[in-house]
C-alpha cells in the first residue's frame, strides 16, 4: 500500500486553531506526523518591548483567548515579582474567583469543541449556553466578554459589584448540578466511550520529560499542579483538591482519562469558588472603590536594569511562565525582554507523535482531548 | 454543420436542442417576457443567496470565538440562514476573524480563490480590519484588505456576537443592492462598517 | 484545605542542592546561589550563572543528580550595549516535578507538607553568557530534556543564537521563507512606526492579488 502525506491544513474545522498537521498515512493508520505552527505570530514578545507594564496586559489577554483571565494573571504575577510589589489579601481573593470563573468557562469551551469532533453536536450547544452564564459573571467584574484587562500590578481594577456573590453562587451551584448531566450524558453513551477509550496513550514519564504539564500529565496519574507544588494567591486558604486520574493502562492515560480530568476540575472549580467567596475579607457586599487600598497596592512603574521577574502559573492548558528582564526603554518604563513560555507550544509537538499508530479517524479524537490553543502557542 | 454531410436528414439532440433554444430565446426578447422573467429570476436568487450565506469554518483568533458563540443557542445565527461550511468550494461568506499574517497571506487568498462568485468577505475585528494591537509587528499585515475586496467591516476587539449578526444584517442589504456582481466590480463601493450610522 | 508546599521545604531543597553543586563545581566560573521570588510566598529557587563550555556538564548532573526533569523554557537575548563577556544571554528555566514511574491504576496521592529531600518541586534558573559577537553559540541540551527541543528552535527562529549539535533545526514561527539571518528580536530590529509616522497600509511585502477578478464562475 502506498504511503502518503496528508495535509490536515491551516482551514480545518478539527484542528481547534490554525496550524497545519501533516499526516503519513499507510492506507488508513498513521505512520509518522508533523506538525508546523506560527500561523498567527503575531510578535508579542517584540511589541512588550515598547509598552509599559499595565500596557502588556491586554497583549497577554489575547494569548489564549480562551482562556484570558489565567494569562493575564500569570503575566502579573511576573510583573509583581519584577516590581517587588505586595498584594493586598481581598485582591488575592477576587483573581482566584475570577481565573477559577474562567477555568470553568475554557474548560466549557473545550468540552464545546470536542464534542462535535466526536460527534456530538449537541454537547456544543449545551456547553457553550452554561459557558454563557459564566461570561456574564466575568462581564460583570471586567467590562468584557472575552478580553477583560482585568488585573492591575498590585491587585485588581475594580471590585466585585453589590450583588455579584450572590449571582455567582447561584451560577455556580446550577451548574454543579449540570454537571451531573454532562456526564450523564457522556459517559453511557457507547459512541463516546468507543471514541474515547483506548486511544491516544500518553505515558507520564515521557509526557514530563516532554514538557507538558496540567491536565493532560494531572490524567496519567501525575499529581502536579503549580497551585500547591509553586504557590501563589490564596490557593491554600480554600478548600480543594487537584483533580487526578488514575491511568488505565501501563501505555499511559488515553482520551478518556484526560476528560475525566476535566470533569473533575471543573467540579473543584466550583467547590474554590464557593468557598472563596464566603471567606474574602472585607465582606461579599462590599464594593471599594478603584484604587482603594483593599484592592490595589501602589506599584512602582519603573524596573531597574538586571531586575528579573518569573511566574509559575497554572493556566487551564498547563503552567504558563512569564519571565521579564526589566531595565528597558523609557528608563525602565519599558521590559527589556519579555518571555512567554507557552505550554501548549511544547505539548502540540508531543502530540503529534502520540497519534502514530492509530487511524485517520482518531486524530480529531486525540488532538482535542489535549486542549489545543492556537493563540498561545504562535505568541 | 460539416462533419453531419452523410446523415443532414437527421437532427442529432444537441442541434435540436440549440435550435428549439434560439427559437424560443427569439420569440421571448420580442415580447419582453425575457426581460421580465430574468429579474423575477434575479430577485429570486438573490433572496435565496441572501437569506442563505454559507460561511466558511475559518477561525484564526479570538473573533472566531465569537463567530462560534453566535451559532450558539444565546445569539442564534443559524435562524438567519448562516451555516457553516468546511469547504471554500461550498461557501458564500469568507468572514476573517484574525490578524493574518505573512505566513498565512497565501492561504487566505487561495481559499478566496477557490470560492465561488457571488462571494462576498467580512473583515471581523480590529485584527482583520487594520491590523489590531499587533498594527506594529513584524509579521502582520495590516488589514485582510491589503490582499482581498472587503465588503463588510465589523470593529471591535472582539465584536458582541449581536455586532456581528448586525454585520450580516448590513451584508444582506448589500446584496439586495448590488446583487450578483463579480467581487471585483465592487471596489467603487463606500465600505460599509456596522456601528456608523 | 488547599495544600501548599511550605518556604521551609524549598528553603531546604534549595540549599542542599546548591550545596551538592558548589561541591561539584565550585572551581569553575558555574556559581549557584539560592535566591527568592519578591512576590506571592516569596519561595526559593537556584540561579545557576554557568559559561557555555561547562554547560553541558551542568545540564546532565542537574537532571540525572538533581532530578529536575522537566525544562520549560529556554530564552534568549540580545545585550549589543552589554559588557563584553556579555553580549547575548540564554536563560534556562528547569523545574523538578517529583512524581515519576506511574503505575497504571494508581494515582499518586501526595501530601505536600510530607514532602522531603528530592521529592520537593523545585525550580532552576540558569544564566548562560555568551560574549559579544555576530555569531552566539551554546551547547544544545536537545538530548537531555525532549522539551528543550522546541524552545531551542524558537530561541534560534526570534533571537539567533545557535545551539551546537542540534538536530533539525528550522523555522518554527516565522515563516520558513524568512531571509537568512532576519532574527527579529535582535534590538537592531524596530518595530514599524516606532517614531510615530503616518500609517498606511501595510502589506509586509506581501503581494500577490487574487487571480480571479473579474471571472465570473
Amino acid at each position: 500500500m502506498a504511503q502518503m502525506w496528508i495535509t490536515m491544513g491551516p482551514q480545518h474545522p478539527m484542528t481547534h486553531g490554525l496550524w497545519t498537521l501533516r499526516v503519513k498515512v499507510d492506507g488508513e493508520t498513521v505512520v509518522d506526523t508533523e506538525a508546523e505552527l506560527g500561523y498567527i505570530h503575531r510578535g508579542v514578545e517584540k511589541i512588550a518591548e515598547s509598552r509599559d507594564f499595565t500596557q502588556i496586559t491586554p497583549y497577554c489577554d489575547r494569548l489564549c483567548y480562551v482562556s484570558a483571565m489565567t494569562w493575564a494573571n500569570s503575566y502579573i504575577y511576573a510583573a509583581e515579582d519584577l516590581l517587588e510589589v505586595e498584594v493586598p489579601e481581598r485582591a488575592e481573593y477576587i483573581r482566584l474567583i475570577s481565573a477559577e470563573c474562567q477555568r470553568l468557562a475554557s474548560h466549557l469551551m473545550w468540552l464545546g469543541a470536542y464534542g462535535p469532533d466526536i460527534g456530538s453536536l449537541t454537547l456544543m450547544t449545551w456547553c457553550m449556553r452554561d459557558r454563557e452564564m459564566f461570561l456574564d459573571l466575568l462581564q460583570e467584574l471586567g467590562g468584557s466578554r472575552m478580553h477583560y484587562n482585568y488585573p492591575r500590578i498590585g491587585g485588581v481594577k475594580r471590585d466585585i459589584p453589590v450583588g455579584f456573590a450572590d449571582r455567582l453562587v447561584a451560577k455556580v451551584k446550577l451548574f454543579e448540578k449540570r454537571i451531573e448531566e454532562y456526564e450523564m450524558m457522556l459517559d453511557e453513551s457507547t459512541i463516546w466511550l468507543v471514541r474515547l477509550q483506548g486511544v491516544g496513550y500518553a505515558n507520564a514519564e515521557d509526557m514530563v520529560n516532554a514538557g507538558v504539564s496540567g491536565p493532560n500529565i494531572r490524567a496519567a496519574g501525575v499529581n502536579y499542579d503549580a497551585r500547591w507544588a509553586h504557590p501563589y494567591s490564596v490557593y491554600d486558604q480554600v478548600d480543594w483538591e487537584p483533580a487526578v486520574e488514575k491511568p488505565t493502562s501501563v501505555k499511559g492515560a488515553d482520551c478518556y482519562d484526560r476528560y475525566r480530568v476535566r470533569m473533575e476540575e471543573m467540579r473543584q472549580s466550583c467547590r474554590m469558588i464557593l468557598d472563596a467567596i464566603e471567606k474574602i475579607p472585607g465582606g461579599k457586599n462590599t464594593n471599594y472603590s478603584n484604587g482603594d487600598e483593599m484592592i490595589l497596592a501602589k506599584a512602582p512603574t519603573r524596573a531597574p536594569e538586571g531586575a528579573t521577574g518569573f511566574s509559575n502559573y497554572e493556566c487551564t492548558r498547563g503552567a504558563s511562565k512569564f519571565y521579564i528582564q526589566g531595565g528597558g526603554d523609557g528608563r525602565g518604563k519599558n521590559p527589556y525582554r519579555l518571555s512567554i513560555r507557552s505550554p501548549m507550544f511544547i505539548t502540540i509537538p508531543y502530540v503529534a507523535k502520540t497519534m502514530i499508530g492509530y487511524k485517520v479517524a482518531d486524530i480529531p479524537a486525540i488532538m482535542g482531548s489535549f486542549d489545543p490553543c492556537i493563540g498561545e502557542t504562535d505568541r | 454543420m460539416a462533419g453531419q454531410d452523410e446523415n443532414y436528414a437527421a437532427f442529432n439532440s444537441r442541434a435540436l436542442v440549440e435550435m428549439v433554444g434560439d427559437v424560443t430565446d427569439e420569440a421571448l426578447k420580442a415580447t419582453k417576457i425575457k426581460q421580465f422573467l430574468s429579474v423575477l429570476a434575479g430577485r429570486y436568487f438573490n433572496w435565496a443567496g441572501r437569506k442563505s450565506l454559507f460561511t466558511l469554518h475559518l477561525g484564526i483568533k479570538c473573533c472566531a470565538i465569537e463567530m462560534a458563540a453566535a451559532a450558539t443557542p444565546r445569539f442564534d445565527g443559524d435562524r438567519f440562514g448562516v451555516l457553516f461550511r468546511s469547504s471554500p468550494r461550498q461557501s458564500d461568506v469568507l468572514l476573517v476573524n484574525g490578524p493574518i499574517t505573512k505566513k498565512f497571506a497565501d492561504k487566505v487568498v487561495r481559499l478566496w480563490e477557490q470560492m465561488p462568485e457571488p462571494k462576498y468577505c467580512i473583515a471581523m475585528g480590529e485584527c482583520a480590519i487594520s491590523g489590531g494591537p499587533y498594527f506594529q509587528s513584524y509579521n502582520v499585515l495590516e488589514g485582510v484588505d491589503t490582499v482581498i475586496p472587503v465588503d463588510v467591516y465589523i470593529p471591535g476587539c472582539p465584536p458582541r456576537p449581536e455586532a456581528l449578526i448586525d454585520g450580516f444584517g448590513l451584508l444582506r442589504e448589500k446584496i439586495i443592492r448590488i446583487g450578483a456582481a463579480p467581487s471585483s466590480g465592487r471596489k467603487g463601493e463606500k465600505p460599509i462598517i456596522v456601528g456608523e450610522d | 484545605m488547599g495544600m501548599r508546599v511550605s518556604n521551609e521545604q524549598s528553603d531546604s531543597a534549595a540549599e542542599s542542592c546548591v550545596a551538592i553543586l558548589s561541591k561539584r563545581f565550585g572551581g569553575s566560573d558555574v556559581v549557584s546561589t539560592v535566591e527568592h521570588h519578591s512576590n506571592a510566598f516569596k519561595m526559593a529557587f537556584v540561579r545557576i550563572h554557568c559559561p557555555p563550555q561547562h554547560w553541558p556538564a551542568v545540564a546532565k548532573s542537574l537532571r540525572f543528580d538533581h532530578g529536575a526533569n522537566y525544562c520549560s523554557m529556554v530564552t534568549g537575548t540580545h545585550f549589543p550595549e552589554g559588557s563584553d563577556d556579555r553580549g547575548w544571554e540564554v536563560v534556562y528555566h528547569l523545574m523538578r516535578q517529583p512524581v515519576v514511574d506511574q503505575k497504571p491504576f494508581t494515582n499518586t496521592v501526595l501530601v505536600a507538607s510530607e514532602l522531603t529531600g528530592s521529592d520537593i518541586p523545585l525550580e532552576f534558573e540558569i544564566l548562560v553568557a555568551l560574549p559579544q559577537g555576530d555569531e552566539p553559540s551554546v551547547p544544545s541540551v536537545q538530548s537531555v530534556w525532549v522539551g528543550a527541543d522546541w524552545n531551542e528552535k524558537e530561541t534560534w527562529d526570534l533571537v539567533g543564537i545557535r545551539f551546537e549539535g542540534h538536530e533539525n533545526m528550522h523555522r518554527v514561527l516565522n515563516p520558513h521563507d524568512s531571509p537568512e539571518g532576519f532574527h527579529p528580536l535582535q534590538k537592531q530590529h524596530k518595530l514599524r512606526y516606532h517614531d510615530y509616522n503616518e500609517m498606511y497600509d501595510d502589506a509586509q511585502g506581501f503581494g500577490r492579488k487574487p487571480t480571479d477578478e473579474g471571472r465570473v464562475k
